[in-house]
């Protein structure tokens, strides 16, 4: 299976009578995309704004980032299953717009459980814009509004979708444009014979946390739920096309970022020279016992009687509980002579206590190769913006988020992220 | 970059003050201009970039028995010489001394917005009581050790007045001040987790960047003998409080847990509360927070006899990224309280 990405750069996002794109520089009818993403009738509208690097912009309530992308077949369209027929995804030719990102920020009256009341921003200027993926993007910013009478799990649905859509609709104007760089990802299932002294490595997926419940209609893979999902084997490819976006507001795995998977590179680019590349393995981080239990089961078994792999790097999904669930994964694997090595960020950071702290909430021994995606909780001061996009839903918090904030990592879109991209690195000082 | 010296206080105790020995540790705080004693290797370390202006000298039994009374004086005395910055000690093993040390270092922080370092030996009382507060390098047990300690303690007090970002604690010598902080790495986390992988797979050593964490070991407490005797408590860190959160019981990593009543209630009525906590979905607990804290459960034993009591109270708290000194505080005053009233066990629930 060969996938090849033809990637066209964009420096610069217009609003114009048409939309096209000319010379690096990406236009928009906005007028054309409202009305198309006003065809879902759960929404009532969409505003769509735009946000350049180096604009003194802050937008709020930041659940979800794309990259737009189309396929060069005659289907003119992306995410099978969910937009367009159910299709194998990771094969022939995807457009990609290099650059952009088609950002969901949600209209939200009222929050679920106790949680900022800005959601996640993205600064597009100053130390905030440095720190995230999405402050250096040509952001074009989708704000839907719910229709009467929709419930709030309805509304989410068809904000994803008209995020997803949007992406598509960009892309589908670069169809004849000259690509700026061309990536070809092709993987053999039956290695050379001089490649057979190299360990095979798989990695482990976590796709989904059901602990802040779940939107039981949320499209995710080929454009279905997965919440009872048992661990499953994916060729990467899949991944990197288009098969998976992410669950709604999962923090720190934007559909962008799955788009363009760090880790999936990585093993991709290092395949064939010091390991090989056997499979991506998704599974779901459940809240109770019995079915992550089973699932750990289960991924043990896949990768050391189905792959056969030497070793398998984990990520995970969702907050602190979820860290024990893939140690506890991990040590599975281990106790069958699988090598792991895990990447996490720290929700349970406290050294405080000099004597006895952690910060992880796992303590196994056998799961002792540990990557650090850094805390979630150091604050930066980000300085005031000229504007905001988006709504607070406490219009009285102070200090006012336009102005001087100091904000936890945790709080800024793209800071941090949960599959490998980021270069924090936490240190006790 | 700063032309003029940085201009610096030094404390010393009445000793190294070269005022006396034991007998001068009642000395009440006096100040000398430029350097005394160690001021002046001090002085020569900078080498231009500083000045000891001025040096404060304080019985070391005087600080700890009128600590409030001190520090103000010692306050009042330097703020005449307009001071950038402050050295206490260092106090290597001597203990009131070092209480001193990190006591006016921490008090000259908040007070005068300076930076302030000072130096102790690793088993020095002020090393726990101050660390958090203070940078304090760490030194060897005996003042052999004094020009190291003192150019490490001039060194990391230059990076902070010049508002530099310190190095890590191995690296600039202080004890570590449990802090946890982001570095940037030169490589993503994902080169680095597969290069941990293969390193691991191929048996090479490698270093994991997080280590595993140590759990204080607690002893379990004697099993109740007979039940139908027992008040028992439940106490939860599921996040339930009455409605409107009236202790204001924070979401995520909770200072603070509340005791609720539940005296002649058979069960809790689902209108009355709500949940504090970010890690998990309340709804279930919204439509019957017996599902948390089962009351309804609990009475039913009392009223078969299992129990002699059901505690008229509950407690919560919100166990989501919680920290682990702050849990240990409540737990302990909460058992404190539980005790106090006669309870004699405890039913832990949490999600």
């Amino acid at each position: 299976m060969k996938l090849i990405l033809n990637e066209i750069n964009i420096r610069e996002t217009q609003f114009s009578e048409k939309t096209r794109i000319d010379n690096g520089i990406l236009f928009i009818n906005k007028e054309e995309l409202k009305n198309i993403l006003r065809e879902d009738r759960r929404l009532r509208d969409v505003d769509i704004e735009l946000a350049r690097p180096g604009e003194k912009i802050r937008i709020l309530q930041v659940v979800d980032a794309v990259e737009p992308r189309v396929k060069l077949d005659e289907s003119n369209s992306y995410f099978p299953g969910l937009l367009s027929k159910v299709e194998t995804a990771g094969q022939g030719v995807t457009i990609v717009l290099k650059g952009v990102a088609v950002i969901l920020s949600e209209y939200i009256e009222e929050p679920e459980f106790p949680r900022d009341p800005n959601g996640e921003i993205i600064d597009m200027s100053g130390p905030g814009a440095e720190l995230s993926i999405y402050g250096k993007t040509q952001n074009i910013v989708l704000l839907p509004y719910p229709a009467n009478g929709v419930t709030r799990d309805e509304y989410k649905i068809s904000a994803k979708i008209a995020t997803l859509k949007t992406a598509v609709y960009l892309a589908q104007k670069a169809k004849n444009q000259k690509p700026d760089k061309i990536e070809t990802y092709e993987l053999e299932l039956t290695p050379s014979k001089d490649m057979n002294h190299l360990p095979k490595i798989a990695y482990v997926f976590s796709i989904l946390s059901t602990q802040h419940g779940i939107i039981p209609k949320d499209p995710i893979l080929y454009g279905e739920n997965i919440t009872k999902i048992v661990p499953t084997i994916l060729h990467p490819n899949e991944i990197l096309d288009g098969a998976l976006v992410s669950q709604y507001r999962a923090w720190g795995m934007e559909t962008y970022l799955i788009q363009n998977h760090p880790i999936i590179k990585e093993l991709y680019q290092r395949h064939g020279k010091e390991l090989l590349f056997s499979g991506v393995i998704l599974t779901v981080i459940f809240e109770n016992d019995k079915e992550n239990e089973r699932s750990a089961l289960m991924i043990s078994n896949l990768a050391k009687l189905i792959l056969g792999v030497k070793g398998l790097v984990l990520t995970k999904s969702g907050g602190g509980a979820p860290e024990l669930i893939i140690a506890k994964i991990a040590k599975r694997c281990e106790e069958v002579g699988i090598k792991t090595a895990i990447a996490i960020s720290h929700i349970p950071a406290d050294i405080k206590d000099f004597e006895f702290g952690g910060i992880t909430l796992f303590n196994f021994e056998e799961v002792d190769a540990i990557v650090s995606m850094g805390t979630p909780w150091e604050k930066i001061t980000l300085p005031s913006m000229e504007r905001v996009i988006g709504k607070s839903f406490n219009l009285s918090c102070e200090p006012p988020i336009g102005g001087e904030i100091h904000r936890m990592v945790r709080w800024i879109r793209g800071a941090q992220d949960q599959i490998g991209y980021t270069k924090l690195v936490v240190s006790q000082y | 970059m700063e032309e003029r010296p940085l201009m610096v206080i030094h404390y010393l105790n009445q000793f190294f003050g070269g005022i006396g020995g034991e007998d001068k540790a009642s000395i009440k705080p006096q100040i000398k201009e430029g350097p005394v004693g160690p001021g002046k290797a001090i002085e020569q370390i900078f080498g231009g970039r500083g000045k000891v202006v001025a040096t404060v000298i304080s019985g070391d039994n005087y600080f700890v028995e009128n600590q409030q009374k001190a520090i103000e004086e010692i306050i009042n005395l330097i703020i005449p010489f307009k001071p950038q910055a402050l050295l206490a000690g260092p106090a290597f093993h001597a203990g009131r001394y070092g209480i001193a040390c990190g006591a006016i270092c921490q008090a000259v922080q908040k007070q005068l917005n300076i930076p302030a370092v000072t130096g102790m030996y690793k088993e020095n009382p002020g090393v726990d009581l101050y660390r958090r507060d203070v940078y304090i390098i760490e030194s060897e047990e005996s003042i052999r050790g004094m020009l190291d300690t003192l150019s490490k303690m001039v060194k990391l007090l230059l990076k902070l007045s010049e508002k530099q970002k310190p190095g890590k604690p191995s690296e600039d010598g202080y004890f570590p001040r449990g802090l946890l902080l982001n570095d940037f790495s030169d490589k993503t986390a994902a080169q680095r987790v597969v290069s941990m992988l293969l390193a691991k797979i191929k048996g090479e050593p490698f270093q994991s960047e997080v280590p595993r964490p140590r759990y204080d070991h607690v002893d379990r407490a004697p099993g109740i003998k007979d039940l139908s005797q027992a008040i028992i408590a439940l106490v939860t860190d599921g996040g339930l409080v009455p409605k409107g959160n009236p202790d204001s019981i924070e979401a995520e990593r909770a200072t603070r847990f509340g005791a609720y009543n539940i005296k002649g209630m058979d069960y809790l009525k689902s209108d009355d509360f709500e949940v504090t906590h970010g890690g998990y979905t309340p709804v279930y607990i919204l439509q019957d927070p017996n599902r948390l804290v089962p009351v309804d459960v609990m009475r039913q034993l009392e009223k078969e006899g299992k129990i002699k009591k059901l505690h008229e109270k509950f407690y919560s708290t919100a166990g989501c990224a919680s920290i682990v000194e702050n849990v240990r505080k409540m737990g302990q005053t909460i058992a404190k309280e539980l005790k106090a009233e006669g309870v004699s066990g405890v039913i832990l629930t949490s999600t």
